[in-house]
């Protein structure tokens, strides 16, 4: 092809800084060339380096460019490319090792799953040319049979991984001289391209081209038709626009600070009536703090919430002796059992009450929780039992509280039916 | 006090981080969610202009490096487990001067630990987090009034310094719900990120008196910009052992210690004649309130040093406690790190602590080391 744009350098004219005869700068060239041929400026080419011999190209790019960490510049060239796709005609071409390759993997798999608009150049030498030419991740069974080393160990096949993630274009290329050609099919690929470039590492590798050509992977290209990922800004709105301003409208029962423990299970609706109850709270000129507590798998066992009222500002959150236990379920009951004291109103479901725990606390009260609704709603029905008996506050405020609720006509059934019997 | 204007809602500090990070100029947040990080993941998805759902911590970090040198202001939140796989590259960040704002949610350690239980631990790490001791800016919130000023001021710092920032928050004080009157939040500016004029060549790491280099985007079309985390010059040539390269590293240092003030926010409630005084951060901050209030009320004069720019150290907060013949310093970990980054860890006769490990510190705790001292 004839070159568009010979004049453009994209190389700085630093010396190479690779051992004589490395292959990495048959790549470098190749690079340069393609860019050249493809018309692109300095300023549109972001060229993205990590740690190793591949990272040594740092310097020799006039382009921006930007050098990171061992095994990253997937990641980092993504994130890049990511910050720049809004911007016009700007390319990022990422530098990555076979050592690196295998250190961020997973970052290679992503990239391609994701599609944005990258190249990833892998300039693979078959081993880890810094540290004294120990094998890698990518170095091929023929070699390692040379060097006597993990025989039994296949390589990662990078662009068979690559496609399979999703890469608009995987490819390997051996041939010194199709690296350019090969590269500027990949660059002009909108969305990821993977180009694998076997590369002679003649200080602990093959001496010869000739040789390294008969231990490499097979040439390979892989594509998927699907389109590049667009990257946009999108319209939010805030987070406050969607607050539930809550005005006082009614007389708060309670004449100082006092907490309320309700203990039940995932899928019984404490948080939601912790937080219908906080909001109550709200409606009768209170404050109010909600907590909840439940296991890390949320969809089991105990589900547990504090409300703490109080006329005053409430600085410390702590709730260490509850004035109120509305206990509805025995896994809420076995977590909050500790906590139980003497000086509390306990209302406990009647099915969990023992006879251990009646000679314990003897004024506890026995109410049919489970009868009162159905699972989803006791949690509800328990604390409205206990707002209305207690005058902590209105019940009202309850009634405005999930009034906020898609499901409240179903919550206001709940209470009213507590209420009336 | 109720006042006509009052907008009072049941509201938690996550939501108040989020958006307060957004309405400073943050737009993108990245992450993997982590317990008890989560609330902020899911706002951080309702919220940011753009919103990525990172396969694990270590590529979080590298996309977010990656956008702010593009230009983007990205944050993540996170805990501990996922802070420790992002240190190297917060180390990347933050040689390369990268700004990008970090939350992190304390829960109890070691290790996977309790991660549905609070903690004041990780003061320590961040400490310690880059090779070398260089100080990162952290900031921790006191109260709701605190995340929301504190979440924009780290938006701020990061720009103004052009470096990773910390907020360093507790799972007390993001997960649970509080009523809160939303007239009392200052309006929060977007920060201005006005290109700078630069003459001739652009020198990525030559920095004026501000010691802060001007910031241009990678794929600028003026001027190429070069960026590296290896010890580099002026120009982000890797330099080794060369004076340039070492001021320039230097220089990381230098321009949070020299410009301290900037970065110094701090509370301090005092009163005529006081002997004591209480220092603390963060979550324990509320405990220590209502402790100064009830000593008070008992006729005990002392004051409540709330400190809310944790590092680098200010020489302020020297200053104030020098001024006092006792002192307790309360926080929620095991030996009191922030004690022991004021004054190491051999006992100091004139200071107690109040530290302890699973639950937050009682106010009672505070006022029975208060009255012993």
């Amino acid at each position: 092809m004839m070159t568009k744009n010979p004049k453009t350098n994209f190389l700085t004219g630093k010396k190479f800084p690779f051992c004589p005869g490395c292959g990495h700068g048959i790549s470098i060239n190749a690079l340069n060339k393609a860019l050249q041929e493809l018309n692109y400026g300095p300023n549109d080419v972001i060229v993205v380096s990590d740690i190793g011999c591949s990272g040594l190209i740092d310097p020799l790019f006039a382009t921006h460019t930007i050098h990171g960490l061992h095994g990253r510049s997937p990641a980092l060239g993504l994130g890049v490319a990511m910050g720049v796709a809004q911007k016009q005609n700007k390319k990022v071409i990422a530098f990555i090792g076979d050592g690196g390759a295998t250190i961020g993997l997973q970052h290679i798999l992503e990239a391609a799953r994701r599609n944005v608009d990258m190249t990833l150049i892998v300039l693979n030498n078959l081993l880890y040319g810094m540290t004294g030419g120990q094998i890698s991740g990518l170095s091929t069974q023929k070699f390692k049979e040379i060097i006597d080393f993990e025989k039994d160990v296949p390589p990662f096949d990078l662009i068979q991984l690559a496609h399979a993630s999703g890469a608009r274009l995987a490819v390997r290329v051996n041939a010194p001289n199709k690296i350019k050609d090969t590269l500027k099919k990949a660059i002009e690929t909108e969305g990821f391209s993977i180009v694998e470039a076997a590369s002679l590492c003649p200080s602990y590798g093959m001496k010869r081209m000739n040789e390294l050509m008969e231990v490499v992977e097979h040439e390979n290209i892989l594509e998927h038709k699907r389109p590049a990922t667009k990257i946009i800004d999108r319209e939010t709105n805030s987070l406050l626009e969607q607050a539930n301003i809550i005005e006082p409208k009614y007389d708060a029962g309670l004449k100082e600070r006092k907490g309320i423990l309700i203990a039940g299970s995932a899928g019984g609706g404490a948080q939601s009536v912790a937080r219908f109850l906080a909001m109550a709270g709200m409606y009768a000129g209170l404050e109010t703090t909600m907590k909840g507590e439940y296991p890390i798998t949320v969809g089991t066992g105990f589900s547990v919430a504090e409300v703490i009222f109080d006329h005053q500002p409430i600085n410390y959150t702590g709730l260490d002796k509850p004035d109120y236990f509305v206990i509805v379920t025995e896994d809420g009951l076995n977590k909050i059992k500790s906590k139980l004291h003497k000086d509390a109103k306990i209302y406990i479901d009647d099915k969990l009450v023992t006879d251990e725990l009646k000679s314990e606390f003897p004024d506890l009260m026995a109410v049919p929780f489970g009868k009162m609704a159905n699972r989803k709603s006791t949690a509800l029905a328990a604390v409205t039992y206990v707002l209305n008996k207690e005058k902590i506050l209105p019940v009202e405020t309850l009634k405005e509280a999930v009034s906020t609720h898609r499901l409240k006509d179903i919550f206001v059934d709940v209470i009213n039916k507590v209420v009336e019997s | 006090m109720e006042t006509k204007t009052s907008r009072k809602t049941l509201i938690d500090g996550s939501k108040l981080m989020i958006e307060a990070l957004v309405r400073a100029g943050a737009d993108t947040f990245v992450g993997y969610p982590i317990t008890p990080s989560n609330w902020m993941y899911r706002y951080g998805k309702q919220r940011f202009p753009q919103f990525y759902a990172a396969p694990d911590e270590i590529t979080t970090f590298q996309w977010m490096a990656g956008m702010s040198a593009a230009g983007r202001l990205p944050v993540t939140s996170s805990a501990f487990p996922g802070i420790a796989l992002m240190v190297e590259s917060i180390n990347m960040a933050y040689a390369m001067e990268l700004p990008l704002v970090v939350i992190i949610t304390q829960r109890l350690g070691p290790s996977t630990g309790s991660a549905t239980t609070g903690a004041q631990g990780d003061l320590s790490l961040l400490n310690g987090i880059i090779s070398g001791g260089y100080p990162v800016p952290v900031f921790s919130p006191s109260n709701f009034e605190d995340a929301w000023e504190l979440s924009a001021k780290a938006v701020e710092t990061a720009v103004k310094f052009r470096s990773p920032v910390f907020l360093l928050t507790s799972k007390e004080m993001v997960m649970y719900q509080k009523s809160f009157d939303l007239s009392k939040l200052k309006p929060i500016n977007k920060i201005d990120r006005p290109e700078p004029e630069i003459e001739g060549e652009y020198l990525p790491y030559k920095a004026d008196d501000s010691l802060v280099p001007p910031f241009l985007p990678l794929g600028n079309d003026e001027h190429l910009v070069r960026i590296t985390a290896s010890t580099h010059d002026e120009a982000a040539n890797i330099r080794k052992n060369d004076p340039e390269a070492l001021a320039n590293t230097k220089r990381l240092r230098d321009k949070f210690i020299k410009r301290i003030d900037e970065l110094t926010i701090y509370d301090l409630d005092n009163q005529e004649g006081a002997n004591d005084l209480i220092v603390t951060w963060g979550i324990t901050a509320d405990a220590a309130r209502d402790a100064l209030q009830y000593l008070r009320k008992q006729g005990k004069k002392v004051d409540l040093l709330v400190v809310k720019s944790l590092l680098p150290v200010a020489p302020v907060i020297y200053d104030i406690i020098d001024r006092y013949d006792n002192i307790v310093i309360a926080e929620e970990n095991l030996t009191g790190q922030y004690k022991e980054i004021l004054f190491g860890t051999r006992p100091v006769k004139h200071i107690k602590q109040v530290n302890k490990i699973g639950n937050m510190i009682h106010p009672k705790e505070i006022i029975d080391t208060v009255l012993q001292a």
